[in-house]
């Protein structure tokens, strides 16, 4: 089905940007008590610098090195592999939870870390595109919506903070913001929301915005009715369905750390309260920074520092809120960056990446899939996953294929946006 | 026998009706007599003494090939007549017929019982339709409604004229041959395209355009003027728009077209789809779009950022500095519309613009003159001559920059950057995008769908046939910025990539002499593509009704898809050729739209034709900023918390509500950065129906007691009643009315009749707050205002208050503010 068919069916059925729920059958029952994040290191970023290291070894076209560090330099945790700092910048402080050794030592058991994927562009739009719908062309929406949309009528589903964050209309994107606009929203008739001891001293008294309340939803159903323009009627529409949603923000507030962190961090933060409150159930978080045409080390460590810092708050507050083994995270950029660097230091865009996933349901201290010395994928088996002449190239298709399967999307809405190629057990 | 074929042919029309349906929408605006579903369609024949007729004749009997006459009325008189009768010989002849994609010359011959058999069928082709056929179907489809590959034809962008069309196909089509089809083939093949693929002012057109209802002029008076002005139109206005119609309107709206709010407004349509207000201060990192430009040796001029000191004038400066120079490009359009230059000048300019801060940055401040030094909103044209570049090896002469308007500015071609790899690929479909209304991404289909591209051979952009579908559009163009580097700076003679498309566009090569001024030459063959136009249509079109203009609906659309699509589009051709002729005057196109019945739809004739006008009308979610400004427009005051504070948030950024990003709502409320968040969000979620609540609330806490502050002839909300009219006597009662219906019509632009149940309603909620309120006093109420309602200081100056305005007796005010309250979260209200 095409999505404009797709969508004159939602529009048919009355739920233009909500899809009812028996449309998908939820992995763990009616209510969602599994949860998706995932994380674009936007820009595209360099798996060489991180989890397919290769090391200075002269290329033999003469184009190298592919990094800055000896190969005789790259580290291990566990099964995984990983990159030294490049030589030529300062490596974050040892302190940082987001420095490679801490990063890996910690998280490596449960890492799985799949190498060699093919995006087949090196255009940001088409690569983001690919890589988080499984589609290269327009008309698919991110993985992230596909897991939110059977439980639409929770009013926060979805978080986009932003990257690829098409729906397709069949969930409602939420963008937030800080802890203080959670409590302003949260309590909207209170003058002073932030003021745990005034929390209830209202613009109104109860009875009063009673009142308002229902003059309120009596007013919007007499306009449905007598509106004859069908654009408005469906803006109606919609609108009628969000308001008639609870939106229990209260319960958000709750489960907010008392300060919010800046950036990744606090994307994350108000992702899991969300979860843990019942509110949504998937979260796009977005790291830009990535996109280092100039002074690649030195641009793109402290980027990369920033993403595992965010990684690992994001898994604190996952674990503080006894969720990890319902919330998947999944790890991916737009592309990765040339196997060589340019004449001004940098790196500019190649279609090979890496993907990560960490989290319920996933076997950690993995690596899956692999690249030649000229950071070119090797294909893979697609029954052992070993590096196979015989075999397939991986493409985000496959990612995408396996990462449904691993996360249940099923049936009708999987068929609304097929991904018609073998499914490899990369998440299982 | 022709006869036999053409039996086959019904045959085969039997099997596949659904394959033969989109002729008939695509065919609801030609003349062309047509076959489809049994019936033989004939728009229109002249009979003596009959007149213009309509008549569909339905086959009765395959074996005998005889039709049975099964409708005939009167013809549209616009149509040319497809068939003659000749009354002698009772032979009806109709020289061509299409059925699907084949033609033919048909006599039938009028038998008793009023029945027409076939006498002859003879197949015919089309002049141009077998080289169309051969050359042109295979991406534009044989319906000529376009494929994963290829745009529609219908209504094409230079289909304005048989000459246009097949010079555009000599010089440029099909795509990488151009020469396979020159002279008669072009020729033949744009008459084709224009006979069968182009609907006009058929009847079906003007019946789906006729079945909108427009808003009353003063209504779109309001519409407009909040929309393009971010206030309400004055008693000047509304008498000029009663007395003049529509030429009145649009003389008001030339006037609102000179006002610093409509360029705004401008700023935020074309930023939307150009987003290069990501390097402003808040939306990307700090400083950046200085940054950007730190080869320029003065581009720090206020103070070298390694030694200065950072004070507050330092930190002023840099945002004040970064933000002129972010802004360079969108003042350009600004530029252009305020002078009412041909918009195509947006790329054509040989200069780019400045304000005093941004031109000490490219050090060209001495050369203009500035009335005011300090005048952030003073811009002026500039040009970089002789410029010479600051480097780790010291100054380098550059020499004089060939400005190609937006193409070459610095702003844009860091937005869209380029690399290696890329060969400003990336720049050149924004080009397309933007400039000539072409999606490159949308020609993707091409590409194996999830599989790799064989990339085997030395260059397959240029010998892949895969590759070449789309290179041989985007790769000119790329090379055409072979000039510019990644960072955006002009660096000629550089080597450039041999092993791909060099620079030129629509079939024609760059001129070498022209290579050093390359996005000069691109610019000027821009500027005289017809799709130049419809790109600035489909621009201004999102930007004033909240979409795009209806994409073809392409293979599985319904008749009424159809409709919907041909008579937009058809409309949409009349407005552009409007701001053609007025030498590609923006404003003009902005006052067609405004005056369209698709910006004024109101409601539908009947209810026949909702299918068809599914999207019809610019009814839409307001944007953050739209909403922000028509607060301001209607209350008088910006969202920014309570009003005895209103001297200090006034002047901070981060108070807007929703304006700011971070500690408020202009993110939740689907806002940009034009960074990371580069799409609005069209559609209210949970968070964005909270702030509508918030938002009533606060709004209504302090509107009503600031506007009892005035005068009554002075009040926005409240002109009738005083704060101590309450409901008692048929007098008051009649003001409290009176006052209501003002809120209606004041917020809600809803001019309701006295006795209207909606004011009824409104009224009653007055009386039952009132009423609950009074009962409260002394019990759980007192007869204060909230606090954050009461007003004790000067909105403007801070000033205290003669008389303060805390208390609410009887509530009176309280229980206007449940009113307010309950019309600021409307639809109608965040709706527009």
């Amino acid at each position: 089905m095409k999505r404009r068919t797709l969508l004159k069916t939602l529009t048919g059925i009355g739920m233009a940007g909500v899809l009812p729920m028996s449309l998908v059958r939820p992995a763990f029952g009616a209510t969602a008590d599994r949860f998706l994040i995932t994380i674009s290191a936007t820009g595209g970023w360099d798996p060489t610098s991180l989890i397919d290291p290769k090391g200075d070894a002269p290329r033999a076209d003469g184009l190298g090195p592919i990094n800055n560090y000896s190969a005789s330099e790259i580290k291990s945790a566990g099964n995984l592999m990983y990159a030294p700092y490049s030589n030529q910048v300062e490596a974050p402080s040892i302190e940082s939870a987001g420095h490679y050794d801490n990063f890996f030592e910690k998280h490596h058991e449960r890492l799985l870390v799949i190498n060699g994927i093919d995006t087949q562009t090196n255009g940001h739009d088409s690569g983001r595109r690919f890589v988080w719908s499984g589609k290269l062309e327009e008309g698919y929406p991110t993985v992230a919506a596909l897991a939110a949309a059977p439980f639409a009528d929770q009013p926060m589903a979805f978080i986009s903070n932003g990257g690829y964050d098409f729906t397709a209309s069949i969930v409602a994107p939420v963008r937030t913001a800080s802890a203080a606009t959670f409590n302003q929203l949260a309590f909207p008739n209170s003058q002073f929301p932030a003021d745990p001891e005034l929390l209830e001293v209202g613009f109104f008294t109860e009875t009063q915005y009673s009142l308002v309340q229902q003059a309120r939803e009596a007013r919007l159903t007499r306009q449905r009715i007598t509106e004859s323009l069908p654009k408005r009627q469906k803006q109606m529409d919609q609108l009628q369905t969000v308001k008639n949603t609870d939106v229990e923000l209260q319960s958000l507030l709750e489960f907010l750390p008392e300060e919010v962190s800046s950036g990744l961090a606090g994307q994350g933060e108000v992702a899991v309260a969300a979860f843990a409150s019942g509110l949504a159930v998937s979260a796009n978080l977005s790291l830009s920074g990535f996109d280092t045409h100039g002074d690649h080390d030195l641009d793109h460590t402290p980027t990369m520092t920033e993403l595992l810092e965010g990684i690992d708050t994001l898994w604190d507050q996952i674990e503080a809120q006894g969720l990890e083994d319902k919330v998947t995270v999944v790890i991916g950029s737009d592309f990765g960056r040339t196997p060589f660097y340019n004449q001004g230091d940098g790196k500019d865009h190649w279609n090979i990446t890496s993907v990560m996933a960490m989290g319920a349901g996933i076997t950690g201290n993995r690596v899956i899939g692999a690249t030649d010395e000229n950071y070119e994928a090797f294909k893979l088996n697609p029954s052992t996953l070993q590096p196979d002449d015989n075999g397939i190239i991986v493409t985000p298709q496959h990612v995408h294929r396996s990462l449904r399967d691993f996360l249940g999307i099923q049936s009708d809405l999987d068929n609304l946006f097929p991904i018609a190629v073998e499914s490899l057990d990369l998440f299982g | 026998m022709a006869g036999i074929r053409f039996f086959t042919l019904l045959l085969a029309a039997l099997i596949g009706l659904g394959a033969l349906s989109n002729m008939a929408a695509a065919q609801s605006g030609s003349s062309i007599p047509y076959f489809e579903e049994n019936i033989l369609h004939i728009p229109r024949i002249d009979v003596e003494g009959f007149g213009s007729l309509k008549l569909e004749l339905a086959l009765q009997d395959e074996s005998t090939l005889t039709f049975s006459l099964l409708s005939a009325v009167d013809a549209d008189s616009s149509l040319t007549p497809g068939a003659t009768y000749d009354l002698n010989s009772s032979i009806l002849s109709v020289p061509l017929v299409q059925a699907d994609t084949e033609f033919y010359a048909l006599e039938l011959q009028l038998q008793p019982g009023d029945l027409f058999q076939v006498l002859i069928a003879n197949e015919t082709v089309l002049t141009g339709q077998q080289e169309y056929n051969e050359q042109c179907a295979s991406c534009h489809g044989v319906d000529g409604q376009g494929a994963a590959v290829a745009v529609s034809l219908v209504n094409c962008a230079n289909c304005s004229s048989a000459d246009i069309l097949g010079t555009y196909i000599e010089n440029v089509m099909p795509v990488g041959t151009p020469d396979s089809c020159v002279g008669n083939c072009a020729a033949d093949v744009a008459n084709y395209i224009l006979t069968l693929f182009q609907v006009d002012d058929s009847p079906m057109v003007v019946q789906t355009i006729d079945a909108i209802e427009s808003l009353s002029l003063e209504d779109t008076l309001r519409k407009a003027s909040l929309q393009l002005v971010s206030r309400l139109p004055t008693d000047g206005e509304v008498n000029q728009v009663a007395s003049g119609g529509e030429n009145g309107l649009r003389a008001v709206l030339d006037g609102m077209m000179t006002e610093d709010a409509f360029y705004d407004r401008l700023i935020e349509i074309f930023n939307d789809l150009i987003l290069t207000d990501r390097y402003l201060t808040g939306n990307g990192q700090f400083a950046e779009a200085i940054n950007l430009m730190r080869i320029f040796p003065d581009a720090f001029w206020f103070g070298d950022p390694r030694t200065a000191e950072r004070n507050a004038e330092y930190f002023s400066n840099v945002v004040t500095t970064n933000d002129a120079i972010a802004r360079e490009p969108l003042q350009l359009i600004n530029f252009v519309v305020k002078n009412e230059l041909p918009m195509t000048e947006i790329l054509t300019a040989d200069y780019f613009m400045v304000n005093p801060y941004s031109a000490k940055s490219y050090g060209v401040f001495d050369e203009l003159s500035f009335q005011d030094e300090y005048d952030v909103d003073e811009w002026l044209p500039a040009q970089l001559n002789d410029l010479e570049i600051q480097t780790r090896n010291g100054t380098i002469p550059v020499g004089d920059i060939p400005h190609a308007g937006i193409l070459t500015s610095l702003m844009f071609l860091n937005r869209y950057p380029t690399s290696d790899t890329n060969r400003n690929r990336g720049r050149s479909r924004v080009t397309y995008d933007l400039f000539l209304d072409v999606d490159i991404l949308a020609l993707e289909g091409t590409r194996p769908d999830g599989e790799a591209v064989d990339i085997s051979s030395p260059a397959p952009t240029l010998d892949n046939d895969d590759c070449v579908v789309c290179h041989a559009l985007l790769d000119p163009v790329a090379s055409s910025f072979e000039n510019w580097t990644e960072n955006g700076f002009y660096v000629p003679n550089l080597p450039w990539y041999d092993d791909m498309f060099q620079a030129g566009f629509a079939g024609v090569d760059r001129p070498a002499s022209e290579e050093p001024t390359s996005l000069q030459w691109l610019a000027s063959e821009i500027a005289i593509d017809p799709r130049f136009d419809d790109a600035m249509v489909r621009l201004v079109y999102n930007g004033l009704v909240g979409r795009e203009p209806l994409d073809p609906p392409g293979d599985d659309g319904t008749d009424a898809e159809w409709d919907a699509y041909n008579a937009e589009s058809v409309h949409l051709d009349e407005l552009k050729s409007a701001y053609v002729a007025d030498n590609q005057n923006l404003k003009t196109l902005i006052k067609e739209i405004v005056l369209s019945p698709y910006w004024r739809a109101e409601s539908l004739e009947n209810e026949s034709f909702a299918i068809v006008h599914e999207e019809t009308g610019a009814a839409r979610l307001l944007s953050p900023e739209m909403l922000h400004r028509k607060i301001d427009a209607l209350l008088g005051f910006e969202w920014r918390g309570p009003l005895d504070f209103y001297n200090i948030t006034k002047d901070i950024d981060s108070q807007a509500r929703l304006l700011d990003d971070n500690q408020f709502y202009q993110q939740i409320y689907g806002g940009i950065d034009s960074f990371v968040v580069t799409e609005r969000l069209t559609e209210p979620n949970g968070l964005m129906v909270a702030v509508q609540e918030r938002m009533g609330n606060e709004l209504a806490c302090y509107a009503i007691p600031n506007d009892f502050l005035a005068d009554a002839e002075d009040r926005l909300l409240m002109p009738y009643v005083e704060k101590e009219t309450q409901p008692i006597g048929n007098s008051n009662q009649s003001a409290i009315m009176n006052n209501i219906q003002h809120l209606h019509s004041h917020l809600l632009a809803e001019n309701l009749e006295i006795g209207d149940p909606e004011l009824d309603a409104t009224y009653d909620l007055f009386v039952a707050a009132l009423e609950a309120g009074q009962d409260a006093i002394g019990v759980t109420e007192n007869g204060d205002l909230p606090f954050s309602c009461r007003r004790t200081r000067d909105l403007i100056t801070g000033a205290d208050l003669a008389s303060p305005l805390t208390a609410d007796p009887d509530y009176v005010m309280r229980a206007w503010m449940t009113v307010a309250a309950y019309l600021m979260s409307d639809y109608r209200f965040v709706y527009e």
